[in-house]
């Protein structure tokens, strides 16, 4: 029996904070003296991006009454620190998100505003964008998010250098993958780079053979909490994959202690110690930063190999689908914020986001492909995102965050040996799904 | 000052302040986690009474129970790890020659940096590919020190001991320099050379540093987090997941604040529970004096 009972909000936030000895913060700044003015606050994820919401956010200010303030959280704790501020006083009226289970929780707490009647007004606001990318931030049919990065499917990247050295190419089906492994361990290199110490790069190779192995759909199965989607033979088939490439040595044998975050596996493929990485397109600029020669010359990239016999389309992709601002159904201005959210598909958008390297999601980016910081990448990226059939959002991110860490644990441990095949079944079977 | 005080007693205006800080940061938050650890709360709607499930489940929760034995193994590996260490280096530079008063300066250094820093530091000298373990095959072999259990646990210990040492070593230092002359001026008389002195009389005078040591290191190993959180993520799979991190991910990863603060809970009994049985086995509590019948 279930006895419902309240407690004082405020006291107990102070003291779990407190009594946990970690900050929780909300953004830097007092939020309090422009409340209940005419503003409008945006907060995003703090990153280098930032510099085209700033443009955009002036351009916005020009014209409008409603003035637009923009709120950076930079570092990785984005999430937990709106967790923390979205139902206090200080909550935004528009916010970054991931789509899918990141916003899962807040819709479920009756704290986000359906864009529906907006889309009703001004159908660009839907329609202007690549539909597969829109509907992750469509929860039970209803739309609460807009587009407002740039998409970042997952690729997988080589260094052609090595690639040729070994008599390889990348590969177009399983098979192809299996033989380059072989190829390449002959040659001395480790096939393939894995950050798997961050343990989301590990996630990324079970996305990419479930689709291919059981198509799209046993994902979404298990998703909306079919508990026999995970123990298919579908499913057991897609790690049998995985178990054979790993057993092949694919991965080396340390790849556990390997971090993409600190630029471990990315140097393992820059300096020609490994020859392929399956990693979302930030990838590239990665390249750019930290190793610009080699991704100038040596750099090469792949769709993922299809699987003969397989029920997926080897068209899918997966990856994070793009970034989404979703909108506060307490704010004071829907009108401006509407307004607001026009932009984000306004060709000032489109130019300033390919200028730094991100790929938008608008029916418009096609025509300024030309201008983006890296031509050839940017079409390659769009041309497979407009032709993929489903869009797969990263697994913890389509999952809600209370499954995360266990989803990463488990398949850590399955991809390492640690736990056999009927282990992780279970383990994913008794994920919270909603 | 007015004798109404007492026989010189400060009265309790005299704690005062600092009960007041303690009871407002310290006990009231226990409460209230106290009462969380009834509720189930995810940040965002109010906190609705959940009675005994988040400790049932807590109960059940395999990863739990075994985060609990690894914060006790990871402590007990601390403790003995660097007791005899520290003890031998503060003996050591208890001495008065200039060239140990220069080394133990330098010995000191680590304690001085942060614990995140540090963390950060090793973390990329022992990269499989760029680090330590890359030039000396014979000792790392693959170098896969952070995918596997007993090799990640390795880690931690050893940075916690380079990090932690050093201020053990000065509570030795300290008393060891505390021990009276006379008693090993004594021993010299009777013929005892440096290694029965060292057993006969340093080890027994510094009986009560030692537990204060020991209860330092036991406090600080239940409560460890930065290390873990920076080195291992609690990885692989959950391996080197203690309590203490685990309740992080609870809070902060799976904003399931009711079972973080369950967890919260029985870690402060737990460790209350373990301090008691150590201020017990070693007599703390009653302050027997070493330096009885001097």
């Amino acid at each position: 029996m279930k006895q419902r009972a309240r407690f004082p909000r405020t006291a107990v936030v102070g003291g779990a904070a407190l009594a946990m000895v970690l900050s929780l913060s909300a953004c830097g700044g007092g939020s309090d003296a422009a409340d209940g003015g005419d503003t409008i606050r945006v907060l995003v994820y703090g990153d280098a991006t930032n510099k085209v919401e700033k443009e955009l956010v002036a351009t916005f200010n020009k014209t409008s009454k409603v003035k637009v303030v923009l709120d950076t959280i930079p570092g990785a704790d984005y999430q937990a620190k709106l967790q923390t501020i979205i139902s206090s006083k200080q909550a935004p009226d528009v916010f970054f998100n991931w789509g899918g289970g990141s916003i899962k929780p807040f819709v479920d707490a009756g704290l986000l505003l359906p864009l529906d009647p907006f889309i009703a007004k001004e159908p660009d606001l839907k329609a202007k964008f690549l539909p597969s990318v829109f509907n992750s931030a469509v929860i039970d049919g209803t739309s609460y998010g807009v587009p407002m990065r740039g998409t970042q499917p997952v690729l997988l990247f080589n260094n052609g250098k090595v690639l040729k050295k070994a008599g390889v190419k990348p590969p177009k089906t399983w098979d192809d993958l299996l033989a380059a492994v072989k190829a390449l361990k002959a040659d001395g290199v480790t096939p393939i780079a894995l950050g798997g110490g961050d343990r989301w790069p590990t996630l990324m190779w079970f996305e990419y053979l479930y689709d291919r192995v059981a198509g799209p759909e046993l994902f979404q199965k298990a998703l909306d909490g079919d508990q026999d989607a995970w123990g298919s033979p579908d499913s057991r088939k897609a790690l049998g994959k995985i178990r054979e490439l790993v057993d092949a040595g694919a991965f080396g044998t340390n790849y556990d202690s390997v971090k993409f975050t600190d630029q471990g596996s990315p140097t393992l493929l820059a300096t020609g110690k490994a020859a392929f990485e399956l990693m979302g397109s930030w990838e590239y600029s990665t390249q750019q930063d930290a190793h610009p020669e080699f991704a100038e010359t040596d750099l090469g990239y792949s769709a993922f190999p299809s699987v003969e016999g397989g029920k997926g389309d080897p068209a899918n992709i997966v990856g994070n689908t793009n970034n989404f601002y979703s909108v506060l159904k307490k704010t004071k201005h829907p009108q401006a914020v509407a307004e607001f959210l026009k932009l984000m598909y306004s060709d000032q958008f489109v130019k300033a986001q390919l200028g730094i390297g991100n790929l938008p999601t608008t029916t418009n980016t096609e025509g300024f492909l030309d201008t983006a910081a890296s031509p050839d990448f940017a079409k390659f990226q769009y041309d497979l995102v407009k032709a993929a059939p489903t869009f797969q959002l990263s697994w913890d991110q389509a999952y809600p965050q209370s499954a995360a860490t266990t989803m990463h644990q488990s398949l850590q441990q399955f991809f390492n040996g640690s736990m056999d095949e009927d282990a992780f079944v279970a383990a994913m079977q008794a994920l919270p799904t909603s | 000052m007015k004798s109404t005080l007492g026989a010189g007693r400060p009265g309790f205006l005299w704690a005062a302040p600092a009960a007041v800080f303690f009871g407002l940061f310290a006990i009231v938050p226990l409460l209230m986690v106290a009462v969380l650890s009834f509720a189930s709360w995810d940040g965002l709607s109010d906190p609705e009474f959940a009675g005994l499930d988040n400790w049932k489940k807590l109960l059940d929760d395999p990863v739990m129970i075994k985060s609990l034995w690894l914060s006790v193994l990871l402590t007990l590996l601390g403790v003995v790890v660097q007791t005899p260490l520290s003890i031998l280096l503060g003996v050591w530079a208890a001495g008065h020659q200039r060239n140990r008063a220069v080394l133990s300066a330098i010995y000191f250094v680590p304690m001085l940096l942060s614990i995140a820093a540090v963390s950060v530091l090793w973390r990329a000298v022992l990269d499989p590919n760029f680090g330590v373990p890359a030039q000396a095959t014979w000792l790392f072999g693959d170098g896969n020190l952070f995918g596997m259990q007993s090799s990640a646990i390795g880690v931690l210990v050893f940075v916690s001991t380079w990090q932690f040492t050093p201020l053990h070593t000065l509570i030795y230092q300290g008393a060891a320099r505390a021990v009276p002359q006379v008693l090993y001026q004594a021993a010299q008389i009777d013929g005892a050379g440096t290694v029965r002195q060292f057993f006969h009389i340093t080890l027994p005078q510094l009986r009560n540093s030692i537990i204060t040591s020991m209860i330092l290191m036991v406090v600080g190993g239940l409560t460890t987090f930065d290390t873990v959180l920076i080195l291992t993520q609690g990885g692989p799979g959950s391996d080197t997941t203690i309590s203490a991190y685990y309740m992080y991910q609870k809070a902060f990863k799976s904003f399931d604040y009711g079972a973080a603060s369950a967890i919260a809970l029985l870690l402060v009994l737990v460790s209350t529970l373990i301090s008691l049985i150590v201020v017990r086995l070693s007599g703390y509590d009653k302050m027997r004096s070493t330096m009885e019948g001097l």
